[in-house]
C-alpha cells in the first residue's frame, strides 16, 4: 500500500535515496543518518570489515555531496560506526561502538576532537550506540552493552545516567537507538527487551511502548525511535523488517513495511547501464525489493516526515504523514 | 572432574565432534561422563543456537554477505561461538562432501543458505538430507540442474549424485545416470531479484511439471515413472551407499583414508569398522545421528588419537577457540577465513566438486608454514584471553620442574600427546632456564609459558587432531 490510513492517519509513501555502493555514490550497511536544517543529511556507514567506513553528505533530492572518515584507529577514522548526531550549531557527533568513542566533525568532514573512554564505569563506555541531544544541547549516548543511558557535555564530560541490566522498569537489555520529543522526554530502543521505553528527562520511568497483551503492535529487536510534533511515535522493528507506529498513550496505530516500488534515481541509474539487470528484473516479482529490510533508524523531520533507513537496502524510505488527506469514494 | 585420561578422552571427542575445548571445558564434560558428552553433543537442541541477531546488529555486513570472505566469516563465526560444536562440524563434514564453490555459484548467501540447512538437517535422515539437496539452489546451480530438460539432460547433478554424493564410482551404470537426470528434469530454481544495487536476494526452488519428464525410467534395476525423491529412495537403500557414507564418516572423524577417487580399488583401513557404520546405518533406517552414536562411542574411534591431520579449518578455529580472543562479535573474522584459504582450505569454496583432497595433501611445504607459524603466534601470545588462562592455571600449580612444565602444557593445550622427539625438544627447552617459578620471575615465568606453548603450536604433533 502507497497509502496507509488507520486511526485518523495517514501515512503517504513519497519517494526513497540512495543503493548499495562501497565508497562514493551509496551507502554500505548505514546504521544512522542526521539531517541538517537545510535538508542536507549525514548518513553512516559501517561497511564490513575493513570497507566502507565513511559518513556520506547527500541532499534529499540526491545530490551526493562526498564522503569523510574510513576504516581505522586514527583521528577521524572507524572501525565499527554506529550512529550520529548534529548539535545546534551544526557539528556532526558520530559514535563507534568498537572504538568506544565519539568523533566529531564540521560539516565539510573536518575532523576536530575525540573523546570517550571504555570500560563500565561512570561515564566509561561499551559499545556507545544511538545519540541524541537534549533540549540543553547535551548528549545523550545509548551506553549499549552497559545497559544503560548517558549524558554528557559535548566536550565529552559526564553529566549523569540511567539504567541498568534487566528487564524491568526503566532497566535495559542491550538497548540501541535513543530520541527525545519536544518536552524533553526521553525514548529508547530497549533492543533485546523487545520494546521502547520512554523517561523523563531527568531518566525517570514514565511508560513503555511494546506489544498489548493480544501481541498486537509486538516489537522484535526494535533498533531506533522517533517522536513526531503529535506525539506519535514511530519505531523501526528491526527484527521484523517493519516500522511500527504507536499513538502517544502507548496504543498501537499502523505499521509500515516498505514501498519503493520506484527505485531511487541512484538506483535507476545503475539498472540503466546494465542491460542484463533490467532483463532479470522483468522476470521477477520486485516486491520483496520494495519492503523493508534491517530497518535501523527512524527520524522525523520539521514538516513531520518520516524516514527510515535500511541497513541491509542501504537506502531511506521517506513517508509524508498527511494531514489534510480526504477519503476518496469507495465505490470509484 | 575426571580423571586424567577421561579429560583426554573428552579432548579426543571434542577435537573430533568439534573444534575442540577448553580444557576447563573438558574437566566438566568429564565429570559428566563420555556417554553423556556424546548425547549432549549429538542432541544439539539442547543448548542455544548462535544469537543471529547479535550477529547481525554488531556485523550486518555478514549478513548476505555480499562477497567472499564475509560469507566465511559468518560461518567462522558460528564455528567458534556455536555452544553446539557438532552441529557446525556436521555443517563442514557435509560442506567438504557435497562440495559446492562460490567460483561458479557467485552468489555467498546462497551458499550460506546451503550451510544452514545442513546445520538443519545434518545429523538426522540421509534421505531427506539427499532431497533438500536436491533442491538448493545453490546446488542446483553448481551442477546445472537447472539446465536439466525434458527431452534435453543435463547429467552433471545425476551422475554427482551417485558418484560423490551417495555410492561412489562402479556402483551404477551410464544408463543408470541418464535415467537419473530424467527424473531430476523440472527442479530449478526461479528467476530472483539481480543483486546489485541493493543488496542480496535469494533463489527459491522450483519445480516444473511441464518441463519434468514424466515416462518411465529404469534406474538401477528398478522401473517406473520415477521422480527425484524415488531416485533418492532406491539410492538411500543401496548397499553401496552406507558403505559410502560409512566410509565417509571415518575419514572424517576417525582416521585419514586414502583420497575418495581411489575407494573403488582401495579397501577401508579399518573394515570391521565400517562394517559397523553401515549396520548402524541399516538399522536406523539411514539416521545419520544413529551412526555417529555408533561411531564415537566405538573402541576404534577412542583409540583413534591423534591419527588425522587437522584440516586447515580445523587448525585455525581449533587455535582460535583455544585462545579465547574470538568470543563474540569483533572485527577480523575474515582474516581467519584469509588464513583458511592461505592453508588451502578455502571455505565455500572448495577446488571442485569433488572437494578437497585430505589427510596428509592437507600439508606441503607452504601449507606447512602457515599453519606453524599462525598456531605458534597465536598459542605464544600470553595476552590473550584463552592463553592468560592457561599461564594463570600453569602458575597456579606453584614451582615446576622442566618435565612438570612440559607435561603441564602439554595438558593444558589438548591434552596433546607428541612423540620422543617432540618431547626432547621441549624439554631441552624448559631445561634450559630450569625450574618454573613465579616468585620473583614471575614476569619472565609468563614468557617462558607462552614460549613453551608456541613451540607446542610449532610441533609435528600439533598437526594432529
Amino acid at each position: 500500500m502507497l497509502t496507509t490510513v488507520a486511526d485518523g492517519r495517514v501515512f503517504d509513501y513519497s519517494y526513497c535515496l540512495g543503493m548499495y555502493g562501497m565508497s562514493g555514490q551509496g551507502f554500505w550497511a548505514p546504521q544512522d543518518f542526521a539531517l541538517a536544517d537545510d535538508d542536507t543529511m549525514f548518513v553512516i556507514s559501517r561497511g564490513a570489515e575493513e570497507l566502507g567506513q565513511r559518513i556520506s553528505k547527500v541532499t534529499l533530492d540526491h545530490q551526493f555531496l562526498g564522503q569523510f572518515g574510513a576504516f581505522g584507529r586514527g583521528d577521524g577514522q572507524f572501525i565499527w560506526p554506529r550512529s550520529i548526531a548534529l548539535d545546534d550549531a551544526g557539528a556532526i557527533y558520530a559514535s563507534d561502538d568498537f572504538l568506544n568513542r565519539i568523533s566529531i566533525f564540521d560539516q565539510d568532514g573536518a575532523f576536530q576532537h575525540a573523546w570517550g573512554e571504555a570500560g563500565d564505569a561512570k561515564g566509561q563506555l561499551n559499545a556507545p550506540s544511538g545519540m541524541t541531544f537534549d533540549g540543553s544541547g547535551n548528549l545523550l549516548v545509548v551506553d549499549a552493552m552497559n545497559h544503560r543511558v548517558q549524558r554528557f557535555t559535548k566536550k565529552g564530560k559526564y553529566l549523569g545516567g540511567f539504567g541498568r541490566q534487566g528487564a524491568a522498569d526503566g532497566e535495559f537489555n542491550l538497548p540501541w537507538g535513543v530520541c527525545t520529543d519536544d518536552a524533553g522526554n526521553v525514548y529508547v530502543a530497549d533492543w533485546k527487551n523487545n520494546r521502547v521505553q520512554k523517561f523523563d528527562a531527568d531518566g525517570n520511568y514514565l511508560m513503555k511502548f511494546e506489544a498489548s497483551p493480544s501481541g498486537v503492535g509486538d516489537l522484535h529487536g526494535p533498533s531506533s525511535v522517533a517522536v513526531d510534533s503529535e506525539g506519535d511515535v514511530y519505531v523501526t522493528d528491526w527484527g521484523s523488517h517493519r516500522l511500527q507506529v504507536y499513538a502517544p498513550d502507548g496504543r498501537f496505530i499502523a505499521t509500515l513495511v516498505g514501498d519503493a516500488q520506484q527505485p531511487s534515481p541512484w538506483t535507476q541509474t545503475y539498472i540503466d547501464a546494465n542491460p542484463e539487470i533490467i532483463k532479470a528484473r522483468r522476470r521477477v516479482n520486485l516486491e520483496p525489493e520494495w519492503r523493508f529490510r534491517r530497518p535501523v533508524a527512524v527520524k522525523v523531520d520539521r514538516n513531520d516526515r518520516i524516514m527510515v533507513l535500511e541497513a541491509a537496502r542501504h537506502r531511506i524510505q521517506i513517508y509524508d504523514k498527511v494531514k489534510d488527506y480526504e477519503e476518496h469514494p469507495l465505490n470509484l | 572432574m575426571g580423571n586424567r585420561e577421561d579429560i583426554a578422552l573428552l579432548g579426543h571427542l571434542m577435537r573430533r565432534a568439534g573444534f575442540g575445548a577448553t580444557y576447563a571445558e573438558l574437566a566438566e564434560r568429564a565429570a559428566a561422563g563420555y556417554e553423556a558428552a556424546v548425547e549432549d553433543l549429538l542432541n544439539p537442541e539442547r543448548f542455544e543456537p548462535v544469537d543471529a541477531d547479535v550477529l547481525y546488529r554488531f556485523l550486518p555486513g555478514y549478513e548476505g554477505a555480499l562477497g567472499p570472505p564475509l560469507n566465511q566469516a559468518e560461518w567462522i563465526y558460528r564455528m567458534i561461538n556455536t555452544r553446539r560444536p557438532l552441529e557446525e562440524k556436521m555443517a563442514l563434514f557435509w560442506h567438504q562432501l557435497f562440495a559446492t564453490g562460490n567460483s561458479k555459484v557467485d552468489n555467498p548467501p546462497e551458499l550460506t543458505q546451503q550451510i544452514d540447512m545442513f546445520r538443519q538437517y545434518g545429523l538426522g535422515s540421509f534421505r531427506e538430507l539427499l532431497v533438500q539437496l536436491a533442491q538448493n539452489p545453490a546446488m542446483i546451480f553448481w551442477l546445472d540442474n537447472n539446465g536439466n530438460h525434458l527431452g534435453a539432460i543435463n547429467e552433471n547433478w545425476g551422475r554427482e549424485l551417485l558418484e560423490l554424493f551417495s555410492m561412489g564410482v562402479g556402483n551404477y551404470s551410464e544408463d543408470d545416470i541418464k535415467e537419473a537426470s530424467r527424473a531430476f528434469t523440472g527442479w530449478t530454481v526461479g528467476p530472483k531479484i539481480p543483486r546489485n544495487p541493493l543488496g542480496r536476494f535469494y533463489w527459491n526452488f522450483e519445480y516444473r511439471p511441464e518441463d519434468h519428464d514424466d515416462g518411465p525410467k529404469t534406474f538401477l534395476g528398478h522401473t517406473g515413472n520415477f521422480n527425484g525423491q524415488d531416485i533418492i529412495d532406491i539410492v538411500v537403500n543401496q548397499p553401496a551407499t552406507a558403505r559410502f557414507l560409512a566410509r565417509h564418516l571415518y575419514n572424517f572423524f576417525v582416521a585419514d583414508e586414502p583420497q575418495v577417487p581411489s575407494w573403488n580399488i582401495t579397501p577401508p583401513n579399518d573394515p570391521d569398522a565400517i562394517d559397523r557404520l553401515v549396520a548402524a546405518y541399516d538399522e536406523s533406517n539411514g539416521d545419520v545421528r544413529a551412526m555417529l552414536r555408533t561411531l564415537f562411542n566405538s573402541d576404534f574411534f577412542k583409540q583413534a588419537r591423534f591419527s588425522r591431520v587437522k584440516s586447515p579449518a580445523e587448525l585455525v578455529i581449533g587455535t582460535a577457540r583455544m585462545a579465547g580472543h574470538f568470543a563474540g562479535p569483533r572485527p577480523g573474522f575474515n582474516s581467519l577465513a584469509f588464513e583458511c584459504a592461505y592453508q588451502g582450505q578455502e571455505l565455500l569454496n572448495p577446488p571442485s566438486v569433488e572437494s578437497w583432497h585430505t589427510g596428509a595433501e592437507w600439508i606441503d611445504g607452504g601449507a606447512l608454514v602457515r599453519r606453524v607459524n599462525f598456531a605458534a603466534g597465536i598459542l605464544g601470545d600470553t595476552a590473550l584471553p584463552g592463553v592468560s588462562a592457561i599461564v594463570i592455571s600453569i602458575r597456579a600449580r606453584g614451582a615446576l620442574s622442566p618435565d612438570e612444565f612440559v607435561d603441564a602444557c602439554l595438558e593444558l593445550v589438548g591434552p596433546l600427546e607428541i612423540g620422543a622427539n617432540t618431547r626432547a625438544e621441549l624439554l631441552d627447552q624448559a631445561r634450559s632456564d630450569g625450574e618454573l617459578r613465579w616468585d620473583d620471575a614471575a614476569a619472565d615465568s609468563e614468557k617462558r609459558v607462552g614460549l613453551m606453548l608456541a613451540l607446542i603450536a610449532a610441533s609435528r604433533d600439533f598437526q594432529f587432531a
